[in-house]
């Protein structure tokens, strides 16, 4: 059996800047087991900026005004207390990566430079070109090859181990092999980013972002919370639902629908295209519900007035992405895109230092909810609250793992695993993995997603709980041991099923409207009833159980949340 | 007023051909023909998962965030080595003429199964070039009330390699790495170089020495992984500019350094390079045996040999050349120290 003090489950900022945390000093065995490569994570995506108040740019920037756009922004669900940690912190998590070589972009004085984003009273957020996720990501990979973190590549975490009050540590696949393996260890920090993938092809998520921690945390009894709130952004591309940016409307780029109509003078005759995101998302989403969509349920983000010269000038990224991942050159033609999942603001249930209900168990970044974004992420929050609370994480993970002893491991533990391995692999199904992936995903998008009515949401629980019925005759028909690919999205797709009968719950349940969470039925924000969180855990029936807990306020009293 | 949107998206049959292979089940790897109707707008990417959910559930790559920033998904396609996400199929299709396309994996690796490839050889051979910043104390704040102060030129000097995404294209398409293995290929050096270069970190010595000992000169300059780079990071560039501060730091004990030194020392002085002595300039005492085998090939066609090259005409437009090229970087490095 293998043995470490602190093991840590995804490699994205959260995991790896906690890994880094827990192995400073070099006295504690830390390794990082993940199902990609550390640098693969989906961290590497993020785009735009970091939030910090370090006033580099506008020297009447503070912490607390970035404390009071988070708890605005969050729709008044985020707890006041995290979101300070969060604000209060964030000069000195941003330092910690510069030290460390992060290549963030920097002002004539030589500082790290600011640029402006939605939400912020101030401009804060820590830009390098349009790659911060990416360069961060490498400089925390970088930093624990430095110091000796050990990496599990490709690595599959099936189950968590604990008996009931304290950590044992995981169950995990090798890949590559096809073997099953215990991992002892003092303290599991679970940092497997969000859960967007439940819809689908309809998400600008990677492939992987399944959700596996928070599955394997449900399973294992630990609650889940705000699962409900999945943020949407207005224009993914059609095939793929990689992000088109705000700059190409920002640059005057016109919404179209199938009928060539510039619909947003029917939601938002001002502000037009630049409404903001969730307004944008519904628009799109009742045009095609109306039958004005194009071909294939898309609209069209049209360009081609601006000329080809201000294309080329001001949006030449924007049209590579186009030409290389939608065939389209926007010079020539408008761009088919769709509103696609982007953010889960839920996550499993923590306290302000990662810490679960059970003893060494933590949680951080997009799969962890401490709670910072409450009902709605604040742009550049995300990558600010994997680098805060990963780094809390691997603090107290740190402290925790030198005051105890390891686990006592019972005999058999691998056995739950093995089976669930063998279900899946022996035998023959008529059921096929893709359908059922491709079922769900249009359960979530069309009964749960950026519009939601009790109708439908009622029909999206109960049609989640046939499809995992279907799921348990599923085969898996590669049979062999090495690399297989289709067990390993077999095991996600469990996982997502899991998830998304919660979001779906969640959302029935929760009958107002705040930031993502959008009722048809339930218009407008109700603080009086449901200024709680919604907290999920798994039934004796396997199904969830929610009960709603009181959100901590301790500086601003909730207000319109107007723009 | 408003005219209805109708996209123009084509449709071609195609066969798309594809390597397998199994460790321990095949012998040796082998073409599977898929046929299916490709698309405008298909990537390569969006092809394998097709066939995968539709064809062959057992057909293995590699794919995650499918928007060219993850490096997951770099295979080769008609022997190019791309990134299968963000690479379009139709116009290959058209530009090919025929409706075959081959994909094949990643070369200069090891096969895990199918179209994966065993990147952890580039992995282990990174690990030991330190690619990590080791602080400089003159720089780097010993506390975090503040951050290191760099002007945005300093960022830019190493800025191209932080976009590398280790995917390992450079790595498959290297041909050094092809005439030996144990070089350490493009990406390890220029992410080597990246470090050395950053005026925060204090380790440049140690990464000479890594480099050297993974083959710093053994690069052709064939420029292979400039063209294949999907992130434009030019790794060439960074190994040519690696091997330059090396020897302004002073290694010069190296074959290729002293190469790379005796031609430019000897355009200056003559015009052109002594090349009849550059075999005892590289390699010293052992250089003999090759200037006398050369020397003896020559007087055997009733040639008489030299040791000595003669000046050539433009010896003094090359000096002058040289000349400005001092002042030039002289120029750089004063502006860089008032900075």
């Amino acid at each position: 059996m293998l043995t470490y003090d602190v093991l840590i489950v995804g490699s994205g900022g959260a995991g790896l800047y906690a890994a880094l945390k827990s192995r400073m000093e070099e006295d504690l065995r830390v390794a990082v087991l993940t199902k990609v490569y550390p640098t693969r994570s989906h961290t590497s995506a993020a785009q735009g900026g970091v939030n910090a108040a370090l006033a580099n740019k506008d020297p009447t920037d503070t912490w607390e005004q970035h404390w009071f756009d988070t708890v605005k922004g969050s729709d008044y669900l985020a707890d006041q207390d995290a979101a300070e940690l969060l604000c209060r912190e964030a000069p000195e998590v941003i330092r910690e990566m510069e030290h460390w070589g992060c290549p963030f972009d920097r002002t004539t004085e030589g500082k790290i430079a600011q640029r402006p984003f939605g939400g912020a009273s101030k401009p804060r957020a820590c830009h390098a070109a349009d790659k911060i996720g990416h360069v961060m990501l490498h400089t925390l990979y970088e930093q624990g090859l430095r110091h000796g973190v050990d990496y599990f590549n490709e690595w599959l975490t099936i189950s968590l181990l604990h008996d009931g009050k304290r950590c044992q540590g995981v169950n995990a696949l090798d890949t590559r092999t096809g073997k099953l393996h215990t991992i002892q260890a003092k303290a599991v920090i679970l940092a497997t980013g969000g859960y967007g993938r439940i819809y689908w092809n309809r998400t600008s998520n990677a492939y992987g972002n399944t959700g596996d921690g928070l599955a394997i945390a449900y399973r294992a009894g630990l609650p889940l919370k705000d699962m409900e709130f999945v943020q949407f952004h207005p224009t993914g591309l059609r095939r793929t639902g990689i992000l088109m940016s705000e700059g190409a409307r920002g640059e005057g780029g016109f919404l179209l629908n199938g009928l060539g109509e510039r619909f947003m003078t029917r939601y938002a005759p001002e502000k037009m295209e630049l409404g903001p995101r969730d307004l944008v998302s519904r628009a799109i989403e009742t045009e095609v519900r109306q039958g004005r969509g194009g071909p294939e349920g898309e609209v069209f983000l049209d360009l081609t007035h601006l000329g080809k010269e201000k294309i080329a000038e001001r949006l030449p990224q924007i049209r590579q992405l186009c030409i290389d991942f939608e065939g389209v050159d926007p010079i020539e033609e408008p761009i088919p895109i769709k509103p696609t999942a982007h953010y889960s603001m839920g996550g499993i249930h923590t306290d302000i230092n990662g810490l679960t209900s059970i003893e060494g168990v933590y949680a951080a970044g997009e799969s962890g909810c401490v709670s910072v974004h409450g009902a709605n992420r604040l742009g550049g929050n995300s990558l600010l609250d994997i680098l805060v609370f990963g780094r809390r994480a691997g603090n107290h993970a740190l402290e925790y793992a030198r005051s105890v002893e390891l686990p006592s491991m019972p005999k058999d533990i691998l056995a739950s695993a093995e089976t669930r391995i063998k279900s899946l692999m022996e035998g023959e199904s008529e059921e096929k993995l893709a359908d059922i992936r491709r079922d769900m995903a249009n359960i979530m998008a069309n009964k749960a997603g950026i519009y939601r009515n009790a109708a439908d949401l009622t029909e999206a629980v109960e049609d989640l709980v046939e499809l995992k019925a279907r799921y348990k005759r599923l085969k898996v028909k590669d049979k062999c041991k090495v690399f297989n690919t289709e067990l390993v999205a077999a095991l996600e797709l469990e996982n997502m099923l899991d998830l998304a009968e919660v979001v779906a719950k969640g959302a029935l349940e929760r009958t107002e409207s705040r930031g993502a969470h959008s009722r048809e039925d339930f218009p407008e924000r109700d603080d009086k009833s449901w200024l709680v969180h919604t907290v999920a855990t798994r039934g004796s029936d396997e199904r969830p159980v929610l009960h709603f807990d009181p959100v901590t306020i301790t500086r601003f009293q909730p207000e319109a949340r107007t723009y | 007023m408003t005219e209805k949107i109708t996209p123009v998206r084509e449709k071609i049959l195609s066969n798309i051909r594809i390597q397998r292979f199994t460790p321990g089940k095949d012998r040796s790897p082998y073409f599977d023909n898929f046929k299916m109707e490709v698309e405008t707008g298909m990537t390569i990417l969006e092809v394998l998962r097709h066939i995968k959910n539709t064809q062959d559930s057992s057909l293995t790559f590699r794919a995650f965030c499918r928007s060219s920033i993850c490096g997951s998904c770099a295979l080769r396609v008609n022997n190019k080595t791309v990134l299968a996400c963000s690479t379009q199929l139709m116009p290959i299709l058209k530009d090919f003429g025929k409706a075959t396309v081959t994909i094949t994996p990643m070369a200069n690796l090891p096969i895990i199964r199918d179209l994966v490839v065993d990147i952890d050889p580039v992995i282990e051979k990174l690990a030991k070039m330190h690619p990590y910043l080791v602080e400089n104390k003159d720089r780097v704040p010993e506390t975090l009330e503040k951050e290191s102060l760099m002007s945005q030129e300093e960022l830019e000097a190493f800025g191209l390699m932080t976009d590398c995404i280790l995917c390992g294209s450079c790595y498959s398409a290297c041909s050094a790495v092809k005439a030996d293995s144990n070089y350490a290929g493009p990406l390890t050096i220029a992410k080597a170089y990246r470090f050395s270069v950053d005026p925060r970190d204090d380790f440049r010595g140690m990464r000479f020495q890594a480099a050297m000992d993974q083959g710093l000169w053994s690069c052709v300059q064939c420029r292979k992984c400039i063209k294949v780079c999907p992130k434009d990071t030019r790794p060439a560039d960074s190994i040519r500019d690696m091997r330059r501060i090396s020897i302004d730091a002073g290694i010069h004990d190296s074959p290729g350094s002293r190469r790379a030194k005796a031609y430019t020392d000897d355009v200056e002085r003559i015009g052109q390079v002594n090349k009849p002595m550059l075999p005892v300039i590289v390699h010293g005492t052992k250089g003999w045996a090759a200037i006398e085998a050369a020397e003896a090939g020559l007087k055997k066609h009733g040639m008489e040999p030299t040791r000595q090259v003669c000046s050539l005409p433009g010896q003094s437009g090359a000096a002058k050349i040289y000349a400005k090229v001092r002042e030039i970087e002289g120029k750089k490095k004063g502006g860089k120290t008032n900075g």
